[in-house]
């Protein structure tokens, strides 16, 4: 029987004696023989003694599995299933397994007898005599190539999908992108037009004289300039979420002292650092500002200084906003009164704020009280 | 002010924003030369008339040329630019030569004391003081006139 390079007749006519004398043994009888010869996993049985372990039983299985017929099977080492694409580190280790004499389990590339190729699951293991020696080699083979098929699968599937993953992220960040510049826009624009406001009550008022009129137009600007300092610095912190009011007051303390010409008035800060909603900060700045400006106007006759002082604080549940003096004080009990004033209950309302107006002995004292809502 | 007004020249886009600026500056002691609608008209200008300062918008006639227009203006006549805009975050890192930038929208307090600020500044060759509320230095300028990394009052 010619079957490739590198095998001699003498080797094949040993196996096939050592075949023969299997099958003659008794355990080529009962039924642990028929399981072996019957069963649907592939198996093979080597002979160590003889020269390059040769096959010298293989079962049905094997044979429909492989394509080969008994006689081309036994007296030959199985790497005769091996082929071009098989991995040869794969080889390399099962080789490494058998001389050391060790049990292996490995997935193959094998090739039919046809050509075909299958993915072979093979398990080897040595059988050892009462001493100890090595004599055969007992394998088992199954075709896993469904299972390989569906692992190649599932790899493109992952990689396919992380493209997908990548281009979305893509898309997403660009669009977050375009929705940021959007809000810078828009946040330009308000305070371009916020400006645009302000410069169109200070072109009237340069051209007013009467002295009422002029001090309504003040009035609407210092209130215009409160919701600009709000613009001015919203949208500047990483949260846009949140308003620092007590930067807010130092801005418009600021403003409003300089443009006040009172040199004998002093202002006292005491506060503490506050965030509040961005929804409420322009109500809440006009109600600062409102509350503030009452004071500078009223508390203070020309010639008679003084002090306002500006408290900001937080207890728990509620922040507390001061703002009092040291002046007049209250010319008729504490009821509101004045456009002014009518502005501060109505937003007061809006924010569910409590305002509380007394005499500071001498002067006023006016308190509020701003529910936390997850507030900082 | 001293004896000899500032020079001027507004490069803004929004007319009655310029127009109450210019009556600003008077009621300062200052001198408006100009105003500029648009990069190539701002420095046309600040070639021609040769202005101390030069307060620009960042938003123009033309779109977003005001940065544009500063360096440009630093580059070819040295005149001193300083930024008024809403859009602080935008600018570059150095400014882009100019010596600083009042935030949109500004008050009349504000504008004043930063334009009285700067004069000092470039009369004397050294601040004052610290900026005041509302005005911050770049980096260049606040190390000129000796403010070191303290650019920015609040």
């Amino acid at each position: 029987m010619n079957v490739g390079s590198g095998d001699q007749m003498t080797d094949f006519s040993q196996a096939i004696s050592a075949a023969d004398a299997l099958a003659s043994t008794r355990y080529a009888e009962g039924p642990f023989a028929a399981a072996i010869r019957d069963t649907r996993v592939a198996m093979i049985v080597t002979d160590v003694s003889l020269d390059d372990n040769p096959i010298i039983f293989a079962n049905n299985a094997f044979l429909r599995l492989t394509g080969y017929t008994r006689d081309e099977v036994i007296g030959r080492n199985c790497r005769f299933l091996q082929g071009v694409d098989t991995d040869p580190i794969e080889q390399a280790r099962l080789r490494a397994a058998i001389g050391a004499g060790q049990d292996i389990a490995c997935e193959l590339l094998n090739y039919r007898k046809d050509g075909s190729t299958f993915w072979n699951a093979l398990y080897l293991s040595p059988v050892r005599d009462g001493a100890g020696t090595i004599t055969h080699f007992f394998g088992s083979q199954l075709d896993i190539s469904d299972k390989k098929r569906i692992e190649v699968q599932l790899n493109e599937r992952q990689s396919d999908l992380e493209q997908l993953v990548a281009l979305r992220t893509q898309e997403l960040t660009k669009a977050l992108a375009q929705k940021t510049a959007l809000l810078h826009e828009v946040d330009h624009r308000v305070k371009n037009n916020l400006q645009l406001i302000s410069s169109l009550l200070l072109l009237q008022n340069r051209r007013v004289t009467d002295l009422a009129v002029k001090g309504a137009l003040r009035g609407m600007l210092e209130r215009v300039g409160a919701i600009a300092t709000v613009h001015r610095r919203l949208f500047q912190s990483d949260d846009v979420e949140r308003f620092d009011v007590s930067a807010f007051v130092r801005d418009l303390v600021s403003d409003m002292m300089g443009g006040s010409g009172r040199e004998d008035i002093r202002v006292r800060l005491d506060l503490e650092r506050v965030d509040v909603a961005a929804a409420k900060a322009a109500p809440l700045a006009l109600v600062i500002s409102e509350l503030f400006s009452n004071a500078l106007r009223h508390a203070f006759p020309p010639g008679h200084g003084g002090e306002i002082f500006l408290g900001i604080s937080r207890d728990d549940s509620e922040f507390r906003i001061e703002i009092a003096d040291n002046g007049v004080g209250l010319a008729k009990p504490a009821t509101s009164s004045g456009f002014g004033l009518t502005i501060v209950q109505l937003l007061c309302q809006q924010l569910k704020a409590r305002n509380e107006t007394s005499s500071a002995d001498p002067g006023v004292r006016v308190v509020i009280h701003l529910p936390v809502n997850g507030a900082h | 002010m001293s004896v000899q007004p500032l020079e001027i020249l507004i490069v803004e886009d929004e007319v009655l924003l310029a127009t109450e600026l210019e009556y600003l500056l008077r009621e300062l002691g200052c001198h408006t030369v100009g105003t500029a609608m648009n990069a190539d008209e701002a420095v046309a200008m600040a070639e021609a008339l040769n202005p101390d300062l030069a307060l620009v918008d960042v938003h123009l006639e033309d779109g977003p040329t005001g940065v544009d227009a500063a360096r440009r203006i630093k580059a070819d006549c040295g005149g001193v630019v300083l930024f008024m805009t809403a859009n602080v975050k935008r600018l570059p890192e150095d400014f882009a030569g100019a010596c600083g930038v009042i935030g949109k929208p500004y008050s009349e307090h504000g504008v004043k004391t930063a334009i009285a600020f700067v004069d000092a500044c470039l009369r004397k060759g050294s601040a004052p003081g610290l900026p005041p509320v509302g005005l911050q230095l770049s980096p260049a300028y606040a190390a000129r006139w000796g403010l070191g990394d303290l650019a920015r009052a609040g």
